[in-house]
């Protein structure tokens, strides 16, 4: 009976006509995904690539000033995508991944974007997490709107009920069925994902397709509490369509349009100019107390001569650094509203399934906001690092010549990785299992 | 002509009594409501943000004491983008563009803090605009409103009666197409009057916000794209056999033409020219300025001749001797060639990008959402040219900025070299006032017509393809 229910079901030409547009679509959006990381792949490349030219062109013209030559030296810090980024591109178009940064002041240089035509990042991208969240509950609708609908308004309702003891095992293993069809769809292009793009099968590629798959049960949870409220056809197609137009592309942008009104972030700014002003000023202020706030933070340069000449390095890059220093507290202050924000949104949106998936692929995929500010985060080490390297180097004027340039290649960083898997599975779970059960108590209530 | 009256007039109490028309028109009210006082809130906090920060940077900039003038040309200035009142009505693509960029001399840096970096993935939904109510759910509306229209006359044979009385096919598409667009004004107005209230509401609109003209265009525009939507329904509702197979159609189209086209159009425009990312520009940059000539290289051939050439042509034979300070000369020299290297390679990304585009704007022939959509935007001040014209302004300001500093230096700056010593150069800080502050302009309507005439052709086209419709389906139309 359910095998010959199921040949019934996939004999039907608009059934193979939808699967085949849904594969395609998934198909698309694989190679977009792939487009993306070979991009971002080909300037990491070419990242590297120039950074040895460009050191090597800067040390070629200027031999014997460290402090000059590292005025314009620029080291690459890189956060590279995992492969799985090519099924959740997030915002990863968005935010430069790659920096180049000089040992000068930092706040003045991370927050440089790349350059991107902004029609590109409007229109968005059609990657797999797009397919699954906005279009796959599409295909749902378009398999359950008339399930019980149809049967009532062709009059073969009341032969089911004759036929079958429980109406309501008639529905659920229609919709059994189609489930089915579409986990296989799914599981098809998670494979064929995993095969074009090589992404490794680990503990983030379960979580992806985990995700995914709770978030189609929700949809066939959906369908179903729709169904059993006994509608006819169109109205079913009205209310489903309804909750897809509310969950798919309402509540997305109500979220967000709360989230930028109430938290403009104008800190971004204060850093911006508190930066500008906290160097440049030190020009015109007495060099002592610049270099003795610098040696507070920093007492192990203390010895190096910086009173002699008029101009000296040590001075310069001082001064640099306190515009950092002055700026710290603007720049903590955008990062705490920044926080907030991603906080915000991700409280919302766990209560939504499509938000919710959404966030959490682009999480699991570390192409997210919270990734992007870990990222931004950890720039402030990588620069440290750097300076503390450099710094004796400048402020002892050491011979260029003396130093392996060819060791200086550009530095990774890798984000920690762990899947919160409560916080992943347990929002779609629990929506899932209240849409189903108050379908069923529905159903059982009025069973006509 | 009564007929089409009695036949428009009958659509619109078939839409007034069906249970559906008070909550979805309650909801869209709602809707309308979220979306204005969200996009209220932002432009006013926005602009009172960036203007604040505006003045404060020039307040820093004048605060400076007397100094050489090329610490001012690494000083700097900032140029905020200052939004326009109508991205009340539609943001478009302003939340993914950079709204501050630091100018200073030898650089030209991004326009950073856009939107979309302070923003998670919902972002990428799409933002609730007004426009965005009306480019994609009020098609959707109309859609259900007007699928069943004649496909189910045609199901319950009520269309046969009617033709036996007398209608046509053209008298009854005609009649249910303006009936389903008053029903569409009906939503339009709302949207009209928030957006009309919310300029109103600004004390501090400028003059070249050309906010008449601008707010005409996308209100004609609006009526053209609904009427066209109208019209599709109905059309769609006529041929079909039953009101099921009409909606899904039209729930097809919808798709197609809000959803998938725009977002699948826009990655093969970028897919065919592909545009080189920042370190390949930087690059290309560089290595451009290398081979006209290095300031920054004691042996560089062209400063090397240009030096021997402005000794010869001031008569003198050392740099002391000249009757300006010849590093201000050299750096205006620099600045002016890098900024010209700069510029053409910008030039040529932006073209890149246009290309890219283009493949959306032609799209608009196909696609009316996509016309309507460049229309709204574009004349919102939130489009593709609203932006580079951003961009370039800053970049003219950084460059005069630039290049003043370096004519002070010429002029106030003595060629004579000073012993440790010596007390710096300076010249006195009221040059600094004198040099005015950067003002955001917005782009004047020509400039946006010119831009955008491919999209206000297309939804003329639309305009008349849509008659040609009613007659083509009329022509063709059955009554089983």
């Amino acid at each position: 009976m359910y095998k010959l229910a199921f040949y019934n079901f996939i004999r039907s030409r608009s059934v193979w006509i939808a699967l085949v547009l849904f594969f395609a679509a998934g198909m698309v959006s694989i190679l977009i995904g792939r487009q993306f990381l070979l991009k971002q792949e080909a300037a990491i490349q070419s990242v590297t690539r120039s950074q040895q030219e460009h050191i090597g062109r800067n040390v070629k013209y200027i031999k014997n000033e460290f402090g000059l030559l590292m005025y314009y030296l620029k080291f690459a810090y890189i956060n590279k995508p995992a492969p799985i980024a090519a099924l959740a591109i997030g915002q990863q178009d968005v935010n430069s991944n790659i920096q180049a940064l000089t040992v000068r002041g930092l706040e003045a240089q991370r927050y440089d974007t790349d350059l991107y035509n902004p029609y590109n990042l409007m229109t968005g991208n059609f990657d797999l997490s797009f397919v699954i969240t906005c279009l796959f509950p599409l295909l749902i609708i378009a398999f359950n709107f008339n399930v019980l609908s149809r049967e009532k308004e062709g009059g073969t309702w009341p032969l089911v009920k004759m036929q079958s003891l429980q109406p309501m095992k008639f529905i659920l293993q229609k919709l059994s069925i189609r489930c089915i069809v579409v986990s296989a769809l799914l599981l098809s292009l998670l494979i064929l994902a995993k095969l074009i793009v090589g992404i490794p099968v680990n503990a983030a590629f379960g979580a992806y397709a985990i995700v995914a798959f709770l978030y189609v049960l929700v949809w066939f949870a959906i369908s179903f509490l729709l169904i059993v409220l006994h509608k006819s056809t169109s109205v079913n197609a009205l209310l489903l369509l309804s909750a897809w137009v509310l969950l798919c592309l309402l509540v997305p942008g109500l979220i967000n349009n709360y989230v930028t009104a109430r938290y403009a972030v104008p800190e971004a700014y204060s850093t911006l100019i508190k930066q500008r002003d906290g160097y440049h000023t030190k020009w015109d202020k007495d060099k002592d107390s610049t270099l003795q706030a610098f040696f507070h933070e920093y007492p192990e340069y203390r010895n190096y001569v910086w009173n002699k000449p008029s101009f000296n390095y040590l001075w310069f890059y001082a001064m640099q650094h306190m515009g950092d220093a002055e700026a710290r507290e603007h720049s903590r202050a955008m990062h705490q509203q920044l926080r907030q924000r991603s906080r915000v949104s991700a409280t919302a949106g766990l209560f939504f399934p499509a938000t919710h998936a959404q966030l959490q692929f682009a999480n699991i995929a570390q192409t997210g906001m919270p990734q992007h500010l870990q990222y931004l985060d950890s720039t402030v080490h990588f620069h440290e690092r750097l300076r503390r390297y450099f710094y004796p180097k400048i402020f002892g004027d050491s011979a260029v010549d003396s130093e392996h340039w060819a060791q200086h290649v550009p530095v990774y960083f890798h984000a920690a990785c762990n899947v919160q898997w409560i916080q992943l599975v347990l929002p779609l779970l629990f929506t899932g299992i209240v849409l189903f059960g108050a379908g069923v108590v529905l159903f059982k209530r009025n069973p006509a | 002509m009564s007929n089409i009256k009695l036949i428009a007039v009958h659509f619109i109490k078939t839409v007034w009594k069906g249970k559906v028309i008070v909550p979805i028109y309650l909801v869209w009210l709602a809707l309308v409501l979220y979306a204005v006082f969200t996009g209220y809130a932002t432009y006013t906090r926005q602009n009172e943000i960036r203007k604040e920060y505006q003045a404060r940077a020039r307040q820093s900039w004048e605060a400076n004491p007397d100094k050489h003038p090329h610490r001012m040309a690494h000083f700097g200035s900032f140029a905020f983008r200052v939004k326009h009142p109508l991205s009340m009505f539609d943001n478009g693509m302003e939340s993914y563009t950079g709204n501050a960029v630091y100018l200073e001399a030898h650089k030209q840096n991004t326009a950073n803090y856009s939107e979309a970096s302070f923003s998670t993935g919902l972002l990428r939904f799409g933002e609730l605009s007004l426009a965005m109510l009306l480019q994609t759910l009020l098609p959707l509306i109309l859609f259900f409103l007007g699928f069943n229209a004649v496909a189910q006359q045609r199901e319950n044979a009520t269309l046969k009666i009617l033709v036996s009385q007398g209608a046509t096919f053209k008298q009854i598409i005609w009649g249910n197409s303006i009936g389903l667009f008053a029903v569409a004004v009906a939503f339009l107005l709302p949207v009209l009057l928030s957006t009309l209230t919310g300029i109103a509401l600004q004390s501090t609109t400028t003059a070249d916000a050309g906010l008449f003209i601008r707010c005409a265009v996308i209100g004609a525009g609006a009526i053209i794209f609904l009427w066209v939507v109208s019209v599709l329904a109905i059309v769609i509702s006529a041929v079909s056999s039953t009101g099921r197979s009409a909606l899904l159609s039209l729930l097809g189209m919808w798709l197609m033409m809000a959803i998938v086209l725009p977002k699948t159009l826009q990655a093969i425009g970028s897919y065919v020219y592909p545009a080189p990312g920042k370190i390949q520009f930087q690059a290309a940059v560089e290595a451009d300025i290398l081979q006209q000539g290095d300031s920054h290289n004691p042996d560089d051939v062209h400063f090397k001749k240009l030096k021997d050439s402005v000794l010869r042509a001031n008569k003198v034979d050392s740099i002391q001797q000249l009757p300006f300070n010849y590093s201000g000369y050299i750096m205006q020299e620099g600045e002016r060639m890098s900024a010209q290297v700069y510029n053409r390679h910008l030039q040529q990304l932006h073209t890149i990008y246009d290309r890219q585009n283009r493949v959306s704007y032609n799209a608009a022939f196909i696609d009316p959402f996509i016309g309507f959509k460049n229309i709204t935007m574009a004349f919102s001040g939130t489009g593709f040219s609203a932006f580079l014209s951003f961009q370039q302004q800053a970049e003219k300001y950084r460059y005069d900025l630039a290049q003043t500093m370096n004519v002070l230096q010429m002029k106030y700056i003595s060629n004579k070299k000073l012993s440790s010593t010596d007390k710096p150069y300076s010249i006195d800080k009221s040059h600094w006032t004198s040099f005015p502050d950067f003002r955001h302009r917005y782009q004047s309507v020509n400039e946006i017509i010119q831009q955008q005439w491919v999209a206000l052709v297309a939804l003329a086209a639309w305009l008349l393809l849509s008659v040609i419709l009613i007659h083509f389906t009329a022509a063709k139309a059955t009554v089983i």
